[in-house]
């Protein structure tokens, strides 16, 4: 496992531990106090850690692409979604006043503004617009993958997957669209847009993980397998949300729930990392895992 | 000086054109040096194309196929290596070089093709 790789995850499994004895105080207790302090004292720094290197890796993959290669735009794509993510959670943590430098809380847009309150356009950015600049990013891969002849055919359960994702994209976007006679801010409008393009990503993730079975275990498969693994758990972590808000979930599993961003935030870290790891074996670094076969 | 005289085709049909009284001579290269050349670059080929025999293939045809495995399965995976592999012809670095700049980048696959031929 490269370097960076492997720092990744011990800084999740660490950060997991910590999680997890907040978590069995909030079981054994019942107060939400530790877990409280877990997720704003630990948690918005491991986002940043997490989000920043993924946006700086992103950035030097694609500095070794030229301008005419057509891999340069979709890490370009990949590069702005994680740069949205990570602006995504500085802006959400000043907002919530989550910031070890706080004081932040002062920050509020004016008055009649497109978006409801800051932690809105904090949640817009990261959210839609990140998985939009992703989906732009991973299709140009598939375009690439494609003329390799990399993309399998899809299996009868891929094909299942994709409907019940689709069937349940046009299942809330037919919840929100009455909704839209209530003129609500442009900001719920672009929150919508989530579930769509979440389905757009998983659709993409689905194809790329047949590329993946189809080239094996080497550093570029396991690159678009991290992302391939991200939109998996963030789709999971939505799915979570969603059955919090319909009261499907008890408040042990709710909190149990709000850890899978984590490993999220993690597996879109790793998956950059891996492709500066190919990178840097053709330099002479890491040449230890050419040894490793 | 007018510039934008520059821009008219006469200005650089003018430019174009050999000047007057100047011949350039070139000086015949010798022999051994030319000889030297053609053997560089009949073993480029050699070892760059994929339509050599696998019953005739050189040691070094050999090592750079082993080679070029050992860094496809490393980067892609160990079924990239098979569908490179066209009809039973061994891999080179001209069936895996497009694979390699398409998700390496050119400059990342040059310092992988030195690796490649270093000391061949």
């Amino acid at each position: 496992m490269p370097r960076l790789v492997r720092w990744i995850w011990i800084v999740l499994a660490l950060h997991l531990t910590l999680g997890m004895i907040a978590y069995a105080h909030f079981l054994v207790t019942g107060q939400y106090t530790v877990l409280g302090l877990y997720f704003s004292a630990l948690g918005t720094p491991f986002f940043l850690v997490m989000t920043s290197t993924e946006c700086c890796v992103a950035i030097i993959c694609r500095s070794w692409f030229d301008s005419d290669e057509p891999m340069r735009l979709a890490w370009g794509m990949i590069a702005c979604a994680a740069l949205a993510r990570l602006a995504g959670v500085l802006l959400r943590a000043v907002s919530d006043g989550h910031l070890p430098w706080g004081g932040w809380r002062h920050f509020s847009l004016p008055p009649g503004s497109l978006f409801a309150n800051l932690s809105q356009l904090a949640l817009v950015i990261g959210g839609p617009l990140s998985m939009a600049f992703l989906a732009v990013g991973l299709s140009q891969v598939l375009r690439i993958q494609r003329r390799f002849r990399l993309v399998g055919s899809l299996t009868r359960g891929d094909k299942t997957l994709l409907f019940l994702v689709v069937a349940f994209s046009i299942s809330q976007l037919a919840i929100n669209l009455p909704l839209l006679a209530k003129y609500p801010s442009l900001g719920t409008i672009l929150l919508w847009m989530s579930d769509p393009l979440l389905s757009i990503l998983l659709i993409e993730a689905i194809l790329v993980r047949r590329s993946v079975i189809r080239m094996g275990q080497g550093l570029v498969a396991k690159c678009w397998g991290m992302f391939v693994l991200a939109i998996v758990i963030t789709s999971i972590g939505d799915a979570a949300i969603w059955a919090d808000n319909h009261g499907f979930l008890s408040s042990s599993m709710t909190a149990l729930s709000w850890y899978i961003w984590f490993v999220a935030a993690a597996a879109f870290a790793s998956a950059p990392a891996y492709q500066l790891a190919a990178i840097s074996l053709t330099r002479g670094e890491n040449l230890h895992l050419l040894e490793k076969q | 000086m007018n510039l934008l005289g520059k821009w008219h085709p006469g200005f650089w049909k003018r430019k174009l054109q050999a000047a007057p009284g100047r011949d350039v001579h070139f000086e015949a290269a010798p022999a051994s040096g030319l000889d030297d050349l053609q053997m560089r670059l009949n073993q480029w080929s050699d070892l760059w194309g994929q339509d050599a025999d696998p019953a005739i293939r050189t040691a070094a045809q050999e090592l750079v196929a082993e080679r070029l495995t050992r860094w496809i399965e490393r980067c892609f995976g160990q079924h990239v290596e098979s569908s490179l592999r066209g009809k039973g012809r061994p891999i080179s670095l001209a069936s895996s070089t497009p694979i390699f700049t398409a998700f390496l980048g050119r400059r990342a696959t040059r310092e992988l093709s030195r690796r490649v031929l270093q000391d061949i």
